[in-house]
């Protein structure tokens, strides 16, 4: 365990290095932010609710997925492609540590990063900028730890992409392809509120809604209680499991096909 | 000096190299085709969704946006497809590479974007240009002669925005060395091109119009054909908007080719 901690602290040392970079990032945010808000602005053009939603509830979800979506990229799937090709997954291979979670701490280093330089910096902007009331409610205590479960997840995403290019030795398409499929059904850009039924009812059996729904409808409606919080939390706990799981699986798989040219 | 077609006879020269050795990556260009489709529809996807709870938005329809978003995307395909270099000039300049451009008799931007030829930008254009017809057939757009013109003049002018834009932010490079940043902040602007302008207020809709002029890559330029009978007479300046842009892009390029010393190594 302590091997690994170190890995964390290593990636968030390099992941200072990058602080100009941050800057852009939260102006990029704040950009967003503001374009969001006139978007959804005329979208209910004074309509009290829409889809049981108001404004105020959708832009929170809507802004918040904005600096949420930075924290969840892990950027894992293009690190074990760039290892890939350039042979350095070989030195990972013979080190004594388990390479899924050799990876996963790496990759939290640089979420810790994130979030102290970006996240939280525009969650702070939203409050006092754009002067949105969070309504204090039971969500905002599950939140963090709904965002942890999140995290994981979008990681056995992204580490399963990257397992991927053990057989097709490129990124590009199919880490864009991923990204697409993931935003676009787990509600990071939109509440799901706003899908057709059908499509809806589709979604919540799918992994994709426990990385964004769950944690933004918890701060975008706290006071919707225990009672519809911890189910989703439960479903949120059972699809990490899987998940690891299922990757670990491939994992296995996917080793045997590895040739490394050179190193 | 070279001429305009000697140019070109060398562009077509240096791709057809560069696409050979590219199609060895078969299974590559395949996939990245596939994802280009896909992401290059996202923003069209959330449009249809939150169009399923409202007649319209700002004023305008559905398949007018639609429409906007067709232009949209044939806007922004010259920028993937001839310049796509431009995200490796950090690299370049960082570990001196970018030297080597100097030492030919070409002109140096040709000769640095000649070196990428994004071949999955195509889908993207393929996608715009079907896009579009099937929008303008919905709204019943009447296409004589003359439209067709203004068309495709609107469109060379557009895509020039979009490239003046994202290169600038990337030439960001010669006087920073990591200019990632600032590309990923054009390219997140990029976005919200396809958005109707009168959606913002006064300060934001003088910055997306006059300081980065997102506003003529897609919704000014779309205007001329959605509802010609009431455009604003900036509309009209879209063609020279593009050509002011892309020589003022070239005179900053110039200026950050001059003064880049190289690594010393």
């Amino acid at each position: 365990m302590k091997s690994y901690l170190a890995l964390l602290r290593g990636s968030y040392m390099v992941g200072l290095v990058y602080r100009y970079g941050f800057l852009f990032n939260i102006a990029g945010n704040v950009l967003y932010m503001s374009v969001t808000y006139f978007l959804w602005r005329s979208i209910y053009q004074g309509r009290e609710t829409l889809n049981g939603l108001t404004f105020d509830q959708t832009y929170i979800y809507v802004a918040l997925g904005s600096a949420v979506f930075i924290l969840l990229k892990t950027y894992v799937d293009w690190q074990l492609s760039f290892d890939i090709r350039e042979g350095m997954i070989a030195t990972y291979l013979i080190k004594p540590i388990d390479l899924q979670l050799y990876i996963l701490f790496t990759s939290l280093g640089y979420c810790l990063m994130s979030l102290s330089a970006i996240t939280i910096p525009t969650f702070l902007l939203l409050i006092f900028v754009f002067h949105i009331e969070i309504p204090l409610g039971v969500g905002l205590l599950i939140f963090p730890f709904s965002l942890v479960l999140a995290y994981l997840l979008s990681f056995c995403f992204d580490y399963f992409v990257g397992l991927l290019c053990f057989y097709t030795e490129s990124i590009w398409g199919l880490s864009i392809t991923k990204d697409i499929i993931v935003t676009v059904l787990s509600g990071a850009l939109i509440p799901l509120q706003f899908f057709p039924d059908v499509i809806q009812n589709v979604l919540m059996w799918l992994p994709f809604q426990a990385i964004y729904y769950t944690p933004l409808t918890m701060v975008a409606q706290p006071t919707l209680g225990w009672e519809t919080f911890l189910p989703m939390l439960g479903v949120q706990l059972f699809w990490v499991i899987a998940l690891f799981g299922l990757t670990r699986l491939f994992y296995d798989q996917a080793i045997k096909v590895l040739r490394i040219s050179g190193g | 000096m070279h001429s305009f077609l000697d140019y070109i006879r060398l562009y077509f020269i240096i791709e057809t190299q560069y696409i050979k050795a590219r199609m060895q990556y078969r299974a590559d260009f395949i996939i990245s085709s596939f994802g280009m489709f896909f992401s290059s529809l996202a923003t069209l996807g959330i449009f249809w969704i939150i169009f399923n709870s409202i007649p319209e938005l700002a004023g305008w329809t559905f398949m007018q946006l639609v429409f906007i978003y067709g232009f949209y995307m044939i806007a922004i395909s010259p920028m993937q497809i001839l310049f796509d270099h431009i995200w490796q000039i950090r690299f370049h300049v960082q570990q001196g590479t970018f030297l080597k451009y100097y030492f030919r008799p070409l002109n140096m931007m040709f000769y640095y974007m000649s070196e990428m030829f994004d071949i999955k930008g195509l889908t993207q254009l393929a996608a715009g240009v079907a896009i579009l017809i099937y929008a303008s057939i919905q709204l019943g757009i009447d296409w004589t002669l003359l439209r067709i013109a203004l068309l495709l003049l609107t469109l060379f002018s557009a895509s020039l925005v979009q490239i003046s834009i994202t290169l600038m932010a990337g030439c960001a490079a010669f006087w920073v060395l990591d200019s990632y940043p600032v590309l990923g902040l054009a390219w997140k602007l990029r976005e919200f091109a396809p958005y109707p302008m009168n959606i913002f207020d006064g300060a934001f809709r003088f910055t997306f119009t006059f300081i980065i002029p997102l506003g003529f890559v897609a919704f000014y330029p779309s205007q001329l054909f959605l509802q010609p009978q009431d455009v604003s007479p900036l509309v009209y300046f879209s063609p020279l908007v593009g050509i002011g842009l892309f020589a003022l892009t070239y005179w900053v390029w110039t200026l950050g080719v001059n003064s880049y010393t190289g690594t010393g190594s």
